[in-house]
């Protein structure tokens, strides 16, 4: 062997030690993890997966909540947009393909969960996929049109769709959606047919409402912090919001029930969710941050900016929510079509 | 007015850009992306690829000022290794090896770093100011464009790419189809129900992106500098890198009639720096008094397609945020970037991301700015980087490919995905099939996909609405112009690529 391959050897030998014992250090670690992983939960960075594009509802929510939960366990939580499916492309990420260990959230949503499971004959992802841990958030959807629009209210509008659904077009944030739920239960109420009208399947409000203000769709049917952005733009306006009191955000819109169109009951709500067999203190450990995290003046003032109401909810009264919310979307999508 | 407001942007971006935390990540950025893109063989596309994964987990402003650091930082460095070493890491470095290396052998490397640094620096400055002035009319067309003016501008990426990455178009389509076809694996985007997964519980996920990625240009890399067995052989010491007058004083028009033609040419979809930095060298060889000293070392030789491709390279931003059009390889991977950070590319992007995006346009400023301060000083820690032998170098990169490709869902599939195309890409690239059609139709075929199926229900299933709405229809018609020009374009750039290949240039 020349000098030159000697060293050559050596070098490799070096190489092969540092590779060694950094292997040896990963291992050791991963060993610590495993008998510590209960108490010390989190130890290391919590994925926390948005099914949404950036810039959504949802995704506001999340980023204020990890960014609480962040500085209160000293751990990264990272937020991650998994987009596609309405949703269901990062649930079922989240739920199926993650582990449960709690590294993993997901923040649920109406669309992803009750909406989803009426909607699809074979969903992804359903209840019992999940344990619901907390709720977070909700908000009353509203009913936009370009600024521009003819309709001078949401009477007039109802009327000019029941007597033209076929040139209703409507952006939806996913197939089975609160976009499309929304939009089904108020056109039952009103008498005009489902079916002839058309929907444009988007990646969420932030593709969606641009839709509208832009004349490619007639409504958007969103949250009203999802709207806010272009209402304040004046690129749309709010014709009514539903539920039966006025939002808090939109003071001057009147709801679908001053309007004299009733029994809108779709809303939109987000929270925190882990795969099925996650461990319960994990989900307590959420649980009681998030309650704490609903108390905190910053937080709730965040969520104030985002145009969204704080709707605190424990895991077993969430869950008993989320049953009683897919009985009745259920039934819904069987009357409307929408269920595939 | 609107040049104004988006002064006012452009400031703020630059505000934000020289916050701490943010000028620490344009400074990594840059300096990790010319450590990848110094090691020999090793381009701005493979050193994106291999470092995307590290910046998925930042938060989307940093990750993004990290990414286009890099990919600026291997710019930088693909020159280092194209004049001291005769290595182009990326096609458009060819023109720069012409005259670089000479210069390095009669050992006047070091100027010529100095010229290609500043050239750099030079037209980056030029496509931030492109794009303050071009940015506005773009936005302000944003809400314009509905589902048939996104299809259209799919159908437009789509042909381009196709039609660009040189070689057969025959086998660039069928390249396309099968990354389209591995697109459609998952969860459709519109239905969110599941398809092709074949009851493979991995194949519900659909293929990652940033796996395929790793796999078709790091391992691919990686495999091919096994192949040749990749040695660098060093010439001489490269001497100052600080030019002299007389160097500045020659340079100064070609750099400036370089950058001009890169960045106009740069703004058109599809039009790559290899194309321009070509145009920009035989454009000053015509110029010049002294053509026959081209080839041989002329300081202007370097200056001219450094300044171009560094232009274009800027320009193919405004494409690419306003249009979501990638004009070159390494830009196909930040769209990829761009896309995991959830943020579609658009005329939207301006208008709802705008905070974002002069932020990252302000940091390529800066990170141009920080690459000229920091390399200069730093160049012969780069040559000696270079020295590493391969057999070292290779297990390291692939570790980086695993952890990378494994660290994105946390799974072993993905690693065994990066592995099969990095094989696979292997075989593509010895028998000439091109791999970018393949990575833009998966990235782009379920955009395609979506705005199609958006449009048809615009048009109550009728497609023709394309046709006969002024925007889309005017972007159709761009689409086969440009088709044409940029075969006419990529045609005589192929003729160059190869005569200097008979010279006896590297060409990857």
């Amino acid at each position: 062997m020349s000098r030159r391959e000697e060293e050559s050897v050596k070098g490799y030998k070096q190489w092969a030690a540092v590779m060694i014992s950094l292997l040896l250090g990963v291992a050791v670690s991963a060993c610590e993890n495993q008998a510590t992983a209960e108490s010390s939960y989190p130890s290391k960075q919590v994925e926390y997966i948005v099914p949404y594009s950036a810039g959504g509802g949802v995704d506001f929510v999340a980023r204020a909540a990890a960014d609480y939960l962040s500085k209160e366990w000293g751990q990264p939580i990272v937020v991650v947009n998994k987009a596609g499916g309405g949703g269901a492309v990062g649930a079922e990420y989240a739920l199926k393909q993650a582990k449960n260990d709690g590294y993993t959230a997901l923040a649920v949503n109406v669309s992803n969960t009750t909406m989803l499971a009426a909607g699809m004959k074979t969903p992804p992802i359903t209840n019992e996929d999940q344990v619901y841990t907390a709720r977070i958030g909700k908000g009353t959807l509203a009913f936009a049109v370009k600024a521009d629009a003819p309709w001078k209210d949401f009477a007039e509008f109802s009327a000019w769709v029941r007597a033209n659904p076929e040139q209703l077009t409507w952006t939806s944030v996913g197939p089975a959606g609160f976009s499309a739920f929304g939009v089904a239960e108020w056109l039952d109420v009103i008498g005009a047919d489902f079916a002839k009208t058309r929907m444009i399947v988007t990646k969420g409000a932030a593709d969606s409402v641009p839709k509208v203000a832009g004349g490619h769709a007639i409504l958007a049917v969103h949250t009203v912090g999802e709207i806010m952005p272009m209402l304040q733009a004046g690129k749309v306006k709010i014709l009514a919001v539903s539920g039966d009191t006025r939002s808090p955000f939109l003071p001057d819109v009147p709801t679908a029930e001053e309007q004299g169109i009733q029994g809108l009951s779709v809303f939109w709500w987000t929270g925190v969710s882990f795969p099925k067999g996650t461990p319960e203190s994990v989900i307590r450990k959420w649980e009681e941050a998030i309650a704490k995290m609903e108390k905190d003046p910053a937080f709730l003032q965040k969520l104030s900016e985002i145009q969204v109401e704080p709707a605190y909810a424990v895991s077993e009264a969430f869950t008993k929510e989320t049953q009683a919310e897919t009985t009745y979307y259920l039934e819904l999508a069987t009357k409307k079509g929408i269920r595939k | 007015m609107l040049i104004i407001e988006t002064f006012q942007l452009l400031l703020a971006g630059f505000a934000s850009a020289l916050t701490p935390e943010h000028l620490l990540m344009a400074a990594l950025g840059a300096l990790i992306g010319t450590f990848v893109g110094v090691l020999p063989g090793l381009g701005p596309t493979s050193a994106i690829a291999i470092l995307l994964p590290v910046t998925a987990g930042l938060e989307p402003t940093q990750g993004m000022i990290m990414l286009a650091g890099i990919y600026y930082g291997a710019m930088y460095g693909g020159s280092t290794t194209a004049i001291l070493l005769n290595i182009p890491g990326e096609l458009s470095s060819v023109p720069t090896c012409l005259d670089g290396y000479p210069l390095a052998k009669k050992g006047r490397g070091g100027p010529a770093l100095g010229i290609s640094a500043l050239a750099s620096f030079g037209a980056g400055v030029l496509g931030v100011i492109g794009l303050v002035f071009f940015a506005p009319i773009l936005a302000d067309q944003a809400l314009k464009f509905g589902p048939p003016e996104y299809f259209a501008l799919m159908i437009l990426a789509l042909t381009l790419m196709v039609s660009l990455s040189g070689g057969s178009l025959i086998k660039s389509f069928l390249m396309g189809a099968f990354g389209y076809t591995l697109a459609l694996v998952g969860l459709g985007p519109s239905s969110g129900m599941p398809r092709f997964d074949y009851g493979v519980p991995a194949l519900v996920g659909g293929f990652d992106m940033i796996s395929i990625i790793i796999g078709l240009f790091a391992i691919t890399e990686v495999l091919k500098g096994i192949d040749e067995k990749r040695t660098a052989t060093l010439i001489g010491k490269p001497g100052s890198v600080y030019p002299k007058k007389e160097d500045l004083r020659v340079s100064a028009g070609p750099m400036l009639r370089g950058g001009i033609v890169g960045f106009f040419l740069g703004l058109l979809p599809g039009c790559s720096a290899a194309i321009t930095s070509f145009l920009a060298y035989d454009m000053e060889k015509k110029l010049s008094k002294h053509p026959e000293k081209f080839g041989q070392g002329t300081i202007e030789g370097v200056a001219a397609p450094e300044a171009a491709n560094n232009a274009t390279s800027s320009a193919g931003f405004i494409p690419l945020f306003s249009l979501g059009i990638p004009s070159s390889p390494p830009l196909a991977i930040l769209l990829a970037g761009l896309m995991i950070y959830g943020l579609t590319p658009g005329p939207v992007l301006f208008e709802q991301n705008a905070s974002f995006v002069w932020t990252v346009i302000a940091s390529m400023f800066v990170g141009n700015a920080m690459l000229l301060v920091l390399n200069l000083p730093l160049v012969w820690v780069w040559v000696k980087l270079t020295r590493v032998p391969y057999g070292i170098m290779a297990p390291i990169i692939l570790m980086f490919c695993t952890i990378g490709a494994y660290s994105v869902r946390n799974s072993m599939f993905d690693v065994w995905v990066a592995f099969l195309f990095g094989g696979l890409g292997y075989v593509f690239s010895k028998y000439k099939w091109p791999v970018v059609p393949l990575v833009l139709c998966f990235i782009l075929g379920p955009l395609l996909e979506e705005s199609f199926i958006q449009t048809m229900a615009m048009g109550s299933g009728d497609l023709s609405i394309v046709l006969f709405r002024p925007f889309s229809l005017t972007i159709l018609l761009a689409a086969g112009a440009l088709l044409v020009i940029s075969m006419i374009l990529n045609r005589r750039t192929q003729q160059r690529l190869k005569e200097e290949r008979d010279r006896g240039v590297d060409v990857a």
